[in-house]
């Protein structure tokens, strides 16, 4: 025992010694690190459409190795295998339901930039194989994934259904590939395995809240798995893995009448607790955890109306008693308060509140509760842009894709980067994928700005495009966009042609229309980044980490819904059926014609003539009644052959409206 | 057209009614009938037009069948149920050689009226008495030499049935006088410097009993090496009693590797389809709340488990993995014993101790599609129930506290060594398993993974004869049970790979429209090959290279029988192919029939016309 107690001393020292070094080294060098580690976190937010924001967040991170990975202590063994097999240098995969509201819920912040998901399935991955694999690659893990999580994943393995892009996505790397499913349905069978990769699942800690039916009765959810594996280890050493977990929903918590009654009754922010919103609480946390603590966030703005509501002199927000005399109240007392360290938005910054769920237990539940005591109007800080993107045009033939960027009138004027002095600096850069069935004609790109037609050259500063080919690529559209400064609005739009699709490759609900993907929209000379200084406290929890990642603002645009022309998919029965019919029949009028012989017929006739028996003159009578014509004398038949010809050509007329009658009624 | 032309064709059949009055002068007008008769040659023109119509129908049908026609290999059918039916009705068989070396330094004992041809007779029957009436498959039923030497020390050495000169024993090389039967394993190694590796590669591994008579030891022991030797030693051995030993060593200890008939099936050998296994070591902390426990496999993974892999090289190709996982409650309850102080959980119960909702053990995304993943599960149980122990039937505790469940793996309960929780209001903190306990673990184990392979681990097995004792390998394996595993898996493959391939090709003959790629024909070749080679191998007694190739025989046959290509049985039936040509074939096909019969009845009608009409001309004339 003794050995082992020495070890635990030793690397004791380690940790502290890499502690002190964290803020100068990236995760990324932590060699030393001995231990596979898990920290989880939740930061709640009340947003301002009287709605909450729940994000889960689960770090676990794997040392480097020389075990192939194969041992695990708590790092889930089959993500390890993943990277190990596929050489993954860096993978997202997001299940998302729902629209994050860019203009309620915010589109400045890390969460909305990093965790807010086009809805369905969305995966990135960069390799660390040679080009020519990387495809390969690709294509097995697609399979592997749709396995691991039940989903239908394997859908992108199709070279129709990714794509490679270049530099707008994410910077300076090569080996990526990129798609996207926006009709994958999103539910447990996909939350279940996800929560697998977690040491304690959900039976306990911070993950026990996650109540199936809240996070599926939400606006919005979002399920995130991000692996990153460093190569920073000596040679011969398998690499180091960090995977995060992230679940962000957006729920709205049923009011809680408080009793007061105010006369903006709609205006009042429903007051909350983990118990209304998830119904459940935690009872402790997970004990394989190193930290567990749950945030709750105030945004700039909320701060500053709180500020204003406050009256007061003192406006120390982090100040003990600051979130009691404003305008609500916490049923829990939180260990620590930061404040935001903004050097730009000195007068209104953030407040995050921490509760370490350390000292809870069954007996003593953690149940973080919110009450509003007034009114409270506020909104979140939008991205620069909004961007939203529509179709133009009608009919089955052809349309047009626009890309609308408007100004959310950011009166602060504080887009530092886009400073006055140049002009053009307000950059955007767009990524937008098109199915190869969606022709589109990158040469119709047209720009507006404010209004004015612009020329594509003033604007774009850089463009790579690889058009689609039909059934083999989708067409890849990415852009740097330059605009003044004063920018209100801006349109992109684009020309496109409908495919026609083999009758195979309709799906089954081919009427509902198809889907273009969601664009991505990135503005990279703005950033995203909360710093919340650390009061003493050694190591920073994972999810303050993530903010302070200076990463471009990123949005999504909405998924189109194109209508295709659907065909009868009986049609080509329909044509085989008339088309032989009509054949067969000309091709059995010309052999009798062929085989006929006028003159005998005649001769017989007239010998028939001599002794007609009854039957016979009563059939010809018959006949001839049904034809409404006098009966014609055996005597007098016809010799010229254009009447037969013509009688033949008659018959086949009559076939061909009885055919064309038969199609029509009995449809 | 035919119409117009008419008229200006005067040798045309229909046109003969205009002929009739202008019948030749030399016949009566009385005498010609234009009903039955016609006095020129039929026309062949329509009948000509008409046949060759139906004629290029025809021609053109293989073409258009041709070009329907799907996508199919072409398999030996053949050779792959003569495989299936070879197999089925000839079990393999391996050649064995078995030599009894007696060993007697006294001239004046028992042994000296012996002759080594009477013993080589009564061995030899002694041994078809104890062998199976039916051949089993990977065994040497009656496919053996035997070789019989009597050796008296300083004195002469006779010998029986040198079948193969260069394996024979050389007289007086075994120093039988030294011999310090005392230190088995020591003994054990001198044999082995002696007589192993004698006559490598061909006719089987030599398997030798060693039977010494010494008057120094008291009692009779019978010991089975850890090579492919045993020795019995004993004073005043009887030949009789010594003739039924070495013969059940032979038979029982040595061919059938010291397992009863029928205890685990060979459909259970529990190697992948890819001849691969992942052994998968977990461990399960039911309840980390009250303690944490950690391992450190990967040391393990180091030093104790290389060779056992290494021995089992032949036989499959295995890779390790562990990990550890927390919250994993069994599925059922365990009941207070108030005498042993302990949480007791019955042996009926246990289908119940696999929780497979919270187990979640995984298969492994290393382990390509067919490997047999077997999981070994070490079981911490939580405060409320520990320690924990199993009770067999008889109402004893489980001296390994771990269970087996055959082609799935092991489970083992490991408890902690307080029962006590660390404190109530603190986290637990994490604990190590120590190296002793995780040696200890490792041994369970390692019993587990022998009996997966129906393989004993008791010291003694107790025959018929008397009770012989097993010396252990530090490997796990000794090599005597390896060549039984190495035998016992070819067979299996082999039936496996016959099988497989047997019901692919009923399959595939079964359905016609289904399309076969030409890599399973590939596979379906190579895997024939492999099963040969294999077949071949065996019968010259190469076990080890004969476990390989049927291996690949049985991969190759189980990649053939689940390509994914198989699948996709056309969806363009024979029905849609009906159904999409019937409109235009079958009436045209119904016209043209009906045209080339009208026509060639109406010839024949107007040939006969004509012949009677020259045959009256005659008559006439």
């Amino acid at each position: 025992m003794a050995l082992p107690l020495k070890s635990t001393l030793f690397l004791l020292f380690l940790i502290l010694v890499s502690n002190i070094f964290a803020p100068i080294i990236s995760f990324g060098s932590s060699i030393d690190q001995e231990r596979e580690e898990f920290y989880e976190e939740l930061l709640l937010r009340p947003l301002p459409d009287r709605k909450v924001l729940a994000h889960f967040h689960f770090q676990s991170t794997a040392p480097p190795s020389n075990s192939n990975g194969r041992h695990h202590h708590l790092f889930p063994k089959a993500i390890s295998q993943l990277v190990q097999k596929f050489q993954i240098k860096e993978m997202e995969l997001s299940f998302t339901q729902g629209r994050w509201n860019y203009e309620k819920w915010g589109g400045f912040d890390p969460i909305s930039s990093n965790n807010a998901k086009p809805p369905g399935v969305e995966l990135w991955a960069v390799f660390d194989v040679p080009q020519d694999q990387v495809d390969a690659s690709w294509r097995n893990l697609t399979h592997t994934l749709s396995g691991l999580f039940c989903a239908s994943i394997n859908f992108l393995e199709s070279s129709t259904m990714y794509s490679a892009p270049q530099w707008s996505f994410r910077p300076a790397t090569g080996n990526i590939r990129y798609g996207m499913l926006p009709r994958e349905a999103v539910c447990t069978e996909n939350l279940t395995p996800w929560l697998k990769l977690l040491p304690c699942r959900d039976k306990a800690g911070i993950s026990a809240l996650m109540d199936r039916p809240s996070i599926y009765r939400s606006f919005y959810h979002s399920q995130r798995l991000h692996l990153i594996s460093n190569k920073s280890g000596p040679e011969g050493m398998n690499p180091g893995i960090v995977l995060e977990q992230v679940l962000t929903v957006v729920l709205q918590p049923n009011s809680q009448r408080t009793g007061m009654t105010f006369s903006g009754e709609k205006n009042v922010q429903p007051s909350w607790s983990l118990s209304s919103i998830f119904g459940r609480k935690v009872s402790g946390k997970c004990v394989l955890a190193k930290s567990s603590n749950v945030y709750l966030q105030l945004e700039r703005a909320l701060v500053a109306k709180l500020k204003k509501n406050k009256n007061k002199g003192a406006d120390n927000i982090a100040s003990e008693g600051f979130w009691s005399e404003t305008g609500f109240e916490l049923s829990v007392r939180p260990d620590r308060v930061f404040e935001e360290e903004n050097n730009s938005h000195r007068k209104d910054s953030s407040v995050l509140f921490e509760f370490s769920v350390d000292k809870y237990s069954d007996s003593q539940p953690f149940d973080l509760g919110l009450t509003w005591k007034f009114p409270v109007i506020w909104s979140c800080k939008p991205a620069p842009l909004h961007a939203s993107r529509f179709l133009m045009g009608s009919g089955n033939e052809r349309g047009a894709i626009a890309i609308l960027l408007k100004s959310a009138d950011l009166h602060d004027a504080s887009l530092g980067t886009c400073s006055s002095s140049d002009g053009y600096k307000f950059r955007v850069d767009v990524f937008q994928v098109v199915p190869w069935y969606v022709k589109v004609y990158y040469h119709t790109l047209q720009l507006y700005v404010n209004g004015q037609p612009k020329a594509v050259g003033d604007v774009i500063e850089k463009i790579h495009v690889s058009p689609s080919k039909d059934k083999i690529s989708p067409g890849v559209m990415e852009m740097v966009l330059q605009f003044p400064c004063d920018v209100k609005s801006a349109v992109l739009t684009l020309e496109f042609d409908k495919g026609f699709l083999h009758i195979d490759e309709y799906p089954p609900d081919a009427n509902q229309g198809f889907d273009i993907p969601s664009a991505a929209i990135s503005f990279p000379n703005f950033y995203t980044s909360l710093f919340f200084p650390g009061n003493g406290s050694v190591d920073k929890s994972p999810v303050l980490m993530k903010f302070q990642e200076k990463n471009p603002v990123l949005s999504y645009t909405e998924v189109l819904l194109v209508p295709l022309t659907t065909p009868d998919f009986s049609m080509p029965y329909n044509v085989i059926t008339i088309t032989c019919t009509v054949f067969a029949l000309y091709f059995g009028s010309l052999l009798n014609v062929l085989r006929r012989r006028v003159n005998e017929e005649e001769r017989l006739l007239k010998s028939k003539a001599g002794k007609t028996t009854r039957l016979s003159r009563l059939l010809s009578k018959l006949s001839a009644k049904l034809r409404r014509k006098p009966q014609e004398t055996p005597e007098t038949p016809s010799n010229s052959s254009s009447f037969i010809s013509s009688k033949l050509l008659l018959k086949i007329f009559l076939v061909a409206v009885l055919a064309v009658a038969w199609q029509y009624y009995f449809e | 057209m035919a119409e117009i032309s008419e008229p200006v064709n005067p040798a045309d059949p229909t046109s003969e009614i205009s002929k009739t009055h202008q019948a030749p002068p030399q016949v009566p007008a009385s005498y010609f009938d234009p009903e039955t008769m016609r006095t020129t040659k039929p026309g062949l023109k329509r009948l000509f037009l008409t046949v060759s119509v139906l004629l290029s129908f025809l021609l053109g049908f293989p073409f258009l069948w041709k070009s329907v026609e799907i996508y199919r290999s072409p398999l030996p059918f053949e050779d792959m149920d003569t495989l299936s039916k070879e197999i089925e009705s000839n079990p393999l068989q391996f050649p064995c050689q078995f030599q009894a070396i007696f060993i007697d330094s006294n001239p004046q004992s028992s042994f000296s009226v012996l002759n080594p041809h009477y013993l080589h007779q009564s061995i030899l029957s002694q041994m078809t008495k104890l062998t199976p009436k039916t051949p089993q498959c990977g065994t040497c039923s009656s496919n053996f030499n035997l070789s019989v030497t009597l050796d008296f020390i300083g004195g002469d050495c006779t010998q029986s049935f040198p079948g193969n000169p260069s394996c024979l024993y050389k007289c007086g090389t075994i120093p039988a006088v030294d011999f310090d039967f005392g230190d088995e394993e020591g003994v054990d190694d001198v044999l082995e410097s002696v007589l192993g590796d004698r006559c490598s590669g061909f006719g089987g591994k030599m398997y030798s009993v060693v039977v010494v008579n010494r008057d120094d030891v008291q009692v009779v022991r019978t010991v089975v090496g850890k090579y492919r030797h045993s020795w019995i030693v004993g004073r005043h051995l009887e030949a009789e009693t010594v003739v039924e030993r070495v013969a059940e060593i032979f038979v029982n200890v040595f061919v059938n590797g010291g397992r009863e008939e029928g205890l685990i099936h060979g459909e259970f050998m529990p190697v992948g389809s890819d001849g691969r296994i992942v052994l998968s070591f977990n461990l399960l902390n039911a309840n980390p709340r009250d303690w944490i426990y950690d391992w450190d496999f990967q040391t393990i993974d180091e030093t104790l488990l290389p060779p056992v892999i290494e021995a089992l090289e032949p036989i499959a190709n295995i890779s390790v993995e562990s990990q550890v996982l927390y919250h994993t409650p069994k599925s059922s309850f365990s009941s207070w014993d108030e005498k042993l102080g302990s949480y007791v959980f019955s042996v009926k119960d246990l289908p119940f101790f696999v929780n497979s909702n919270e187990w979640h053990l995984d298969t492994s995304i290393a382990a390509g599609g067919r490997s047999k993943i077997l999981q070994f599960v070490v079981y911490v149980p939580s405060a409320k129930e520990c320690p924990l122990l199993l009770r067999l039937p008889d109402g004893q505790i489980s001296a390994t506290n771990g269970f087996i469940t055959p082609m799935w793996g092991g489970v083992m309960v490991w408890n902690p060594s307080t029962c006590l929780k660390d404190s109530e209001d603190k986290l637990p903190g994490r604990h190590m398993i120590s190296t002793q306990d995780l040696h200890k673990v490792f041994e369970v184990f390692m019993g587990q993974f022998r009996q997966l392979f129906d393989l004993k681990s008791d010291s003694i097995y107790v025959g018929a004869y008397g009770d012989y004792n097993l010396l252990t390998s530090e490997i796990g394996f000794t090599e005597w049970e390896l060549d039984v595993l190495s035998r016992k898996h070819t067979c299996f493959n082999v039936h496996s790979s016959a099988t497989t391939l047997g019901s692919l090709s009923r399959l595939v003959q079964s359905l016609p429209r289904m399309i076969i790629m030409d890599e399973i024909g590939k596979q379906v070749k190579f895997s024939l090959e492999s099963a040969k080679l294999a077949q071949l191998n065996s019968t010259i007694g190469v076990y080890d290279a004969s476990a390989v190739s049927s291996r690949h025989a049985r991969s190759l046959a189980e990649d053939a029988f689940f390509h994914p290509s198989i699948m996709s049985v056309s969806y363009y039936s024979f029905e849609h192919c009906f159904a999409v040509y019937s409109p235009f074939f079958l009436p045209v096909a119904m016209h043209v029939l009906l045209a080339a019969l009208r026509e060639w009845k109406r010839y024949k009608q107007e040939n006969a016309k004509y012949l009677l009409w020259k045959a009256k001309v005659k008559v006439a004339s």
